[in-house]
């Protein structure tokens, strides 16, 4: 394993990092392999920030910064990105509203132009406000009430949370969508799109130095605003099992299972990694085994961890076949789950989930586009971008019996969530 | 100013060299990540299942690593996932790629991995049974999803039984049913043989040490014959529009596919109609996605395809809408194409599209060693030559405009149309008229595509 651990040290070396004076960071790495360049913008800002009556609002944010500013009108933040070769794009999650921008390097200059015109003076034409409404609606209506998958996860997570805004869907319910106001956006865009609570990497064909000219030149213009409030909500302890069931027109049922695990910059998370490649990753991993392979009850078993700024959770899903009795699949699958609490994993078998995670690490440095998501990443959730070149020898602390002491602590009944959605005939 | 920023395309460095037994053997030795790509293009694809044994092709490729001449599907799956190594086996209406990626020092390992799945298979009944349930399976799956089983049913809708085109790649409940073990065990006789395998190495590796490992190992497969390809026969444009409505009687949006043939992907007015597409439908900033998601709010995205296959292929529109917006949906995706044929392009557009899939092109062709493995094994199985991407860029710059609208009018809405819609037919049955007044309906429920 010594040359993977020499190229991330290398790599370590690759990036120069920057804060402007109005305090946001920058973070460059240098790849002239293609004419290409990968820009993010992280702001730490998302649906934890929200409140009750307008959830989803950093979703809908997301599209509105597309909408139009004040020198680049609406649809010319895309107009002039495709122009020039360019395309983007953005996601929201529970903790943070990222900016993607992949472009030839010879349009450099105009996207720190197109980017700061945003961030400064974002416009909020109220057509635009509304047609954007019809389009974040039909999103949800893909994304959760055609599908099946999305409707039991949505429902898994509300009740997975019963104080923590983790709980409510980054999409948003129906009724916020339909009545968000130009002032819940203002609102949120002085909340959240300041240079001191955004993180901006650029890896691809560029030098250090021109990014940090161009940052300086159009980004440290901008003000330093107060950042978001700190999300106060504590989710209490869960005490018992819970449990949700969905009935509806299906071909075929669903289960996922959710139990609280602790934020990814707690010291268990790694070891929560490595337990959630045991469970899941290959078809040598242990609910494939069993529920796809020897019990035929599945056609599919994933497991997934997020990263999460407050306590998260790790989910369990699984594609049941047809017709198959949902009670004898659970049993099966907490038997498997309760079998990393009860012994200690092989070392072959531990040895294997720590090369996945680390081949796939790799997998990610491919691309430009990998490795600023990457960077950026690590630098907001685990608070320093150097914790990626840790990342080999974080796994190798790793032994069999911190997973079963994490299974014991974080994998039992009175912390999960059992989330069914249960196929009836269509009426 | 533009001149001087024009980018250049061209492929790394390879080797290209034929077996004794006719496969051909692709060597990219390219140091980044320290990672291997190795992947074996097998020519057959879905366009090989006989008609009424949809998903053959798909499902043999599933059966290499469950079982081998020297390896129970346990232990393969075993010694795979402790290399940390990503095993993908694609099925397209031409080929079966297998690909195995994996740190360089392991790479010995995982050539003998994939090599041993290809060459020395041996079709466990027990693993046949189990895998044809999880497909079966699998193919309702897809109808609890209907932003895919729109593309299927459109497939089988525009092409008909009997053409290549005209099933599932990954079969149906119907044609699954029917399979049995001595199907795949004699297409892997037939078609997995030297005649119609290409393999390419692509990564950190050194050829000196990679290279003999490869030749060998695949040397082991016998010549066999070339796989016959069947010749293009696009079905006859429709005389009048065509409609198949699938009732999905919970859907609150109404999935939809509008289109017709298109062409294949040696086609000579490939790059003008790849321009026009990029315009029509397949950018953000797109004539369908301006109109139907930015203007309108009537979708999360709309699109157009244009498939580049060893056949006549698809060309069409793809979007979804909310129930009651269905007909309003429709009618202004047929009004951007009547104006495509109409208006035409103008040059403006026609040079932001250039621009645009040059710009993309090198993070998505030339990045990665398994990227321009992919591109060398197409290469390959269409017969085309390195100029197809070292050429590219001068071949977009020499398209015009007139050549770029002739295109437009060519291919795009120029026949009656086929449209497929998913959606609650009690609420769409009335809409579904309008386009095609002797339109068929199917229930989602019905085993099939």
């Amino acid at each position: 394993m010594h040359a993977p651990l020499a190229l991330l040290l290398a790599a370590t070396l690759d990036v120069q990092t920057h804060t402007l004076a109005n305090g946001m960071k920058i973070l460059v790495h240098e790849d002239h392999d293609i004419p290409n360049v990968a820009m993010y913008l992280f702001y730490r800002i998302g649906s934890r920030n929200e409140r009750p009556g307008t959830t989803g609002l950093s979703h809908f944010f997301e599209h509105m910064m597309f909408n139009g500013a004040k020198k680049y009108g609406p649809k010319q933040f895309d107009v002039q990105m495709e122009k020039n070769g360019g395309r983007n794009n953005a996601y929201t999650t529970r903790d943070i509203t990222a900016y993607t921008d992949w472009f030839p390097r010879t349009m450099l200059e105009l996207m720190f132009d197109l980017e700061a015109d945003r961030i400064r003076d974002l416009g909020f034409d109220p057509k635009m406000i509304e047609s954007e409404r019809g389009v974040v609606y039909s999103e949800r209506r893909s994304s959760v009430e055609n599908s099946n998958a999305g409707l039991l996860y949505e429902q898994l997570i509300a009740a997975t949370y019963t104080a923590h805004p983790y709980g409510w869907p980054v999409v948003g319910w129906s009724s916020d969508i339909e009545s968000w106001t130009l002032d819940d956006l203002q609102t949120h865009f002085r909340m959240g799109y300041a240079p001191n609570n955004c993180v901006l990497v650029v890896a691809g064909d560029v030098t250090a130095a021109e990014i940090l000219a161009l940052a300086k030149k159009y980004f440290e213009p901008l003000p330093r605003q107060p950042p978001p409030s700190p999300v106060r909500t504590r989710e209490p302890e869960q005490t018992g099992e819970r449990r949700v069931v969905i009935r509806k027109p299906a071909q075929l049922p669903l289960l996922m299972v959710s139990y609280h695990v602790p934020a990814s910059s707690h010291a268990d998370y790694e070891t929560l990694r490595v337990l959630g490649n045991l469970l899941s990753e290959g078809r040598s991993s242990r609910l494939y085994r069993r529920l796809v392979d020897r019990d035929q009850l599945a056609i599919q078993a994933g497991s997934s961890l997020d990263h999460s700024l407050d306590p998260g959770e790790i989910i369990v899903n699984i594609q049941p076949r047809s017709g198959v009795d949902l009670a004898r699949l659970e049993k099966a699958l907490f038997e498997e789950i309760d079998g990393l609490a009860s012994s200690p994993v092989s070392p072959d078998e531990l040895q294997k989930a720590k090369n996945q995670l680390l081949t796939a690490l790799y997998r990610d440095w491919k691309t430009i586009a990998g490795k600023a998501d990457l960077l950026g990443r690590y630098e907001v959730f685990f608070g320093d971008y150097r914790k990626l070149f840790a990342a080999e020898k974080d796994l190798e602390q790793v032994t069999a019996g911190g997973i079963q002491r994490v299974a014991r602590q974080y994998l039992h009944d009175r912390n999960r969530t059992i989330a069914t959605l249960i196929p009836e005939a269509a009426r | 100013m533009i001149a001087l920023l024009v980018l250049a395309a061209a492929l790394p460095p390879f080797t290209r060299q034929t077996l004794p037994n006719g496969a051909v053997v692709y060597l990219v030795p390219r140091k980044d990540v320290p990672l291997v790509t190795l992947r074996a293009v097998v020519k057959g694809g879905a366009e090989s299942d006989p008609a009424e044994l949809a998903g053959l092709s798909s499902l043999t490729a599933e059966l290499l690593r469950r079982g081998t001449a020297t390896r129970t599907a346990d232990q393969f799956s075993e010694q795979l996932d402790f290399l940390g190594a990503t095993y993908q086996s694609t099925t397209n209406p031409q080929a079966t790629t297998l690909s195995v990626e994996s740190l360089a020092k392991d790479a010995g390992r995982a050539l003998d991995l994939l090599a041993d799945a290809i060459v020395r298979p041996s079709f466990p009944e027990s693993e046949v049974k189990k895998a044809l349930a999880e497909r079966s399976n699998a193919a309702k799956a897809v109808k609890d999803q209907p932003s895919q089983a729109v593309g299927l049913y459109f497939h089988s809708f525009l092409f008909g039984p009997g053409h290549p085109y005209g099933h599932a790649p990954r079969g149906d409940e119907v044609s699954l049913a029917r399979l049995e073990r001595r199907h795949l065990a004699d297409y892997h006789s037939r078609v997995y043989v030297g005649a119609n395998l290409v393999l390419i190495a692509a990564g950190d590796f050194d050829p000196a040490n990679l290279a003999p490992q490869l030749l060998k190992a695949f040397s082991a497969l016998p010549p066999g014959k070339p796989l016959a390809w069947t010749p293009d026969k696009p079905p006859a444009p429709p005389a009048k529009p065509r409609l198949l409505l699938i009732d999905k009687p919970d859907a609150t949006q109404t999935y939809f596919w509008i289109g017709q043939t298109g062409l294949h992907r040696t086609h000579p007015d490939r790059v003008p109609v790849w321009l026009v597409n990029t315009l029509f439908g397949d950018r953000f900033t797109s004539m369908l996605n301006d109109e139907l998601r930015v203007n309108t709010g009537l979708t999360y995205g709309a699109r157009s395809v244009v498939e580049q296959n060893r056949l006549t292929g698809v060309l069409a529109i793809s979007t979804y809408t909310r129930t009651d917006t269905t007909t309003k949906a429709i009618d202004l995706a047929l009004d951007l194409l009547q104006r495509l044929r109409d208006k035409g392009l103008t040059a403006e557009q026609l040079a932001s599209a250039k621009a645009y899939v040059k710009g993309i092109f090198p993070t998505e062709r030339l990045e990665t060693a398994d990227q321009v493995a992919t591109v060398l094994g197409d290469l390959e199985l269409f017969g085309l030559n390195r100029g197809e991407v070292d050429d590219l860029f001068a071949r977009i710059d020499a398209v015009t405009l007139e050549q770029a609208n002739q295109a437009a009018r060519k291919y795009f809405g120029s026949s009656a149309l086929t449209f497929v819609l998913v959606g609650n037919a009690s609420k769409i049955r009335e809409a579904a008229k309008k386009y095609a007044p002797d339109f068929q309906e199917t229930p989602i429920s019905k085993p099939g595509f």
